[in-house]
């Protein structure tokens, strides 16, 4: 509808959602219809004996190599968050909201380098499939284990629900879901939401590793397409910049009452670098990265990757960047109530500037890039419930088939809590309900990551560390109130004490979670409080494909409850 | 597991080679948080202003440096395979057949 008059689309875009885009639905579907098949197909790609163990529908067999693996954490990492919400506050607020994204997702990579190969050899050694697994190994004890278990668990799900926002926000532009009723308007979404849940339910770990193929190569031909046709239909990149400079230095943020940012000035500067380091110290604390990093099959695929996978970085920063092109093309994101909603902005744009055929594959790219994590994130959500709640607490006798029954059927029961989320939560609310789940899942971080190095860290001290960065992390969120509405948990960057400038939560709270283990631990060793049974020796961390696995049943006298 | 106390640490390593591999890694991290230092307009470049191809750039070096870590790990710590019981490493004469390069 919109092929012929994308110009009078873009004039009166808010008639133009109020219809159904025909072509560019059907296109939508199409590719949808191929991904469910290939997501149902991938249960027999390298077929294992038997999928009825955690390994194999959890882990994939741990068989991928570098480029799977590639495909998988790009598949991973890059996803509703990257495609929409990130452009989206470009869009509206300008390079602190959104372009931190980019220094975050280059620090990213020294950052796994460095510790996830050891991760690798020890889960490779030990069998390990969630980061609570090896911190119950490590540290003997099961409060810290359970500890991080739940705040993987928890902050997991606010984050499928943005993947299920993404796909509403392609929908929406698309013109479904618009229907009077409730069950007419969500639909679609649930239709989307039950394929998902099957193939993942039936595949396991394989479904999302097939159809990241598919996903990668759309949203490349989709963002290349998109960042040489869309600025020079819109007077260049240099108009582009200029446009953005405008807008952001006469509007402000209303929910924060800062004033929007186009180059972040010295105030912001704190604010940047920590939501930067931040986020890319949180990104590999999700039980869904550590799966896909474990599910490679050797310990150096990982470090192989940390070089190969910047490439992802720069697609971000162009997706990024095409909030500022949407301000140059005038794009205005109303949603079917009628209302602005940043998080339409990309779709938007795309329908108004693309022909509608085009559109349709822009769309694909944009649901499949958020079915993906969704899968993945499901799937590492039921692993971490299923062995560190269900079995270490609940069932400790439960055989592998048990798991892997467990595990599957909790994959559909998180995504039903997240598509909660999703039709209770105002849309802008569950985005920073995901930056909470940052702050959250950085306190795991030295439990999972200083332990990778060091004993030195009393377990309770690190157990009383994460409660304090938690409830640290929570309450400060919260005072974060919108000042337009008063709402709470309205922005994830507050003052940071002793410094006074304004930064990430998260890296605040870690600070005070770290200190407060520091000097715990210096009193319990005093104490000479009880230091727990570690699992694993030094060589475990340096052990690669080929290497023997430890056989649980024969290790010997630590084992005193069945933990694999 | 305390019967074969030997080798139990972790395997020989070149100690500066890590320590270069360290420093690979650890400057595009300090480089992207020192924000003052990048965060202006000019000079632009093909209209892009200098704090986003600046950021643009990094990606580059970020990854050649990764890839230089990468290369470098390998040579600084060889894989030194386990024995059959997995609790000691095989003796070096057939230790240094795999490195994990491929």
């Amino acid at each position: 509808m919109t092929a012929s008059a994308p110009a009078v689309a873009a004039l009166a875009p808010s008639a133009d959602t109020g219809g159904v885009n025909g072509v560019a639905l059907t296109v939508l579907i199409f590719f949808f219809v191929v991904v469910a098949a290939a997501g149902f197909w991938a249960a027999r790609w390298r077929r294992p004996t038997s999928m009825e163990s955690l390994e194999e529908w959890g882990l994939g067999g741990r068989s991928f190599g570098t480029w799977i693996t590639w495909f998988l954490l790009g598949g991973d990492l890059y996803t509703a968050y990257t495609f929409v919400a990130v452009p989206a506050a470009m869009w509206a607020f300008g390079a602190v909201n959104g372009f931190f994204a980019v220094p975050y997702t280059i620090i990213l990579y020294p950052i796994i380098f460095i510790f996830m190969s050891r991760l690798w050899s020890v889960s490779h050694r030990h069998g390990y499939v969630t980061p609570a697994d090896f911190v119950h190994g490590r540290s003997g004890s099961r409060g810290l284990s359970l500890a991080v278990a739940v705040t993987g668990f928890l902050a997991t799900m606010p984050y499928i629900a943005l993947q299920l926002v993404g796909i509403q926000a392609v929908l929406e532009v698309a013109g479904v879901g618009g229907g009077g009723n409730w069950v007419a308007k969500d639909l679609p979404l649930f239709i989307a939401f039950l394929v998902l849940a099957l193939y993942t339910y039936t595949s396991g770990l394989r479904a999302p590793a097939i159809i990241a193929f598919v996903k990668d190569i759309l949203i490349y031909i989709v963002i290349i397409v998109a960042v040489i046709y869309l600025p020079s239909k819109v007077g260049g990149w240099g108009h582009v910049f200029d446009a953005a400079e405008e807008k952001m230095k006469t509007t402000t943020n209303a929910a924060t009452g800062n004033p929007n940012v186009f180059i972040p000035g010295p105030k912001a500067y704190w604010a940047y670098a920590t939501l930067a380091l931040g986020s890319a110290m949180a990104l590999f604390m999700y039980p869904h990265s550590v799966t896909a990093t474990l599910s490679a099959k050797s310990r150096n695929t990982i470090r192989k990757n940390a070089s190969i996978l910047p490439a992802y970085s720069f697609l971000l920063g162009l997706l990024a960047l095409l909030g500022w092109v949407a301000i140059a093309a005038g794009t205005k994101p109303v949603g079917l109530d009628g209302k602005v909603n940043g998080q339409l902005v990309i779709p938007q744009l795309f329908e108004d500037m693309f022909p509608a055929w085009f559109a349709g594959v822009a769309f694909a790219a944009i649901a499949i890039g958020a079915l993906v994590p969704a899968a993945i994130m499901s799937i590492a959500a039921a692993n971490t419930f299923t062995r560190n709640i269900y079995k270490a607490w609940i069932k400790p006798d439960a055989t592998v088939q048990q798991e892997a029954k467990v595990s599957k059927i909790t994959s559909l029961v998180v995504k039903g809590f997240a598509l909660i989320f999703v039709l209770t939560l105002d849309k802008s609310n569950a985005i920073n309900f995901q930056l909470l789940g940052g702050i959250w899942i950085l306190q795991t971080f030295p439990s999972l990551v200083f332990y990778l190095y060091t004993r030195w860290f009393h377990r309770w001290a690190l157990l009383a560390g994460w409660a304090v960065g938690m409830v640290y992390g929570t309450l400060a969120a919260y005072n974060v109130t919108n000042k337009a509405t008063g709402a709470p948990f309205a922005g994830s960057v507050a003052n940071i004490p002793v410094i006074g400038q304004l930064g990430y939560i998260a890296v605040t709270a870690f600070a005070a979670n770290v200190i407060v283990a520091a000097v715990l631990t210096l009193v319990l060793r005093a104490a000479k409080a009880p230091e727990g049974k570690d699992e694993t020796i030094p060589a475990d961390y340096f052990a690669d494909a080929g290497d023997p696995r430890v056989e649980k049943l024969a290790v010997g006298p630590h084992e005193t409850t069945p933990s694999a | 597991m305390s019967t074969t106390p030997h080798r139990h640490e972790a395997p020989p390593a070149n100690k500066g080679l890590l320590a270069l591999a360290g420093v690979l890694l650890a400057i595009p991290i300090v480089a992207l948080l020192l924000v003052g230092t990048y965060a202006k307009d000019e000079p632009r470049l093909g209209g892009f202003p200098f704090f986003i191809w600046y950021q643009f750039l990094w990606v580059i070096i970020c990854s050649a440096l990764t890839y230089s870590a990468y290369r470098i790990v390998l040579k600084a710590r060889p894989h030194v395979p386990m024995n059959p019981e997995g609790d000691a490493y095989l003796d070096a004469d057939d230790a240094p057949r795999e490195d994990g390069t491929r």
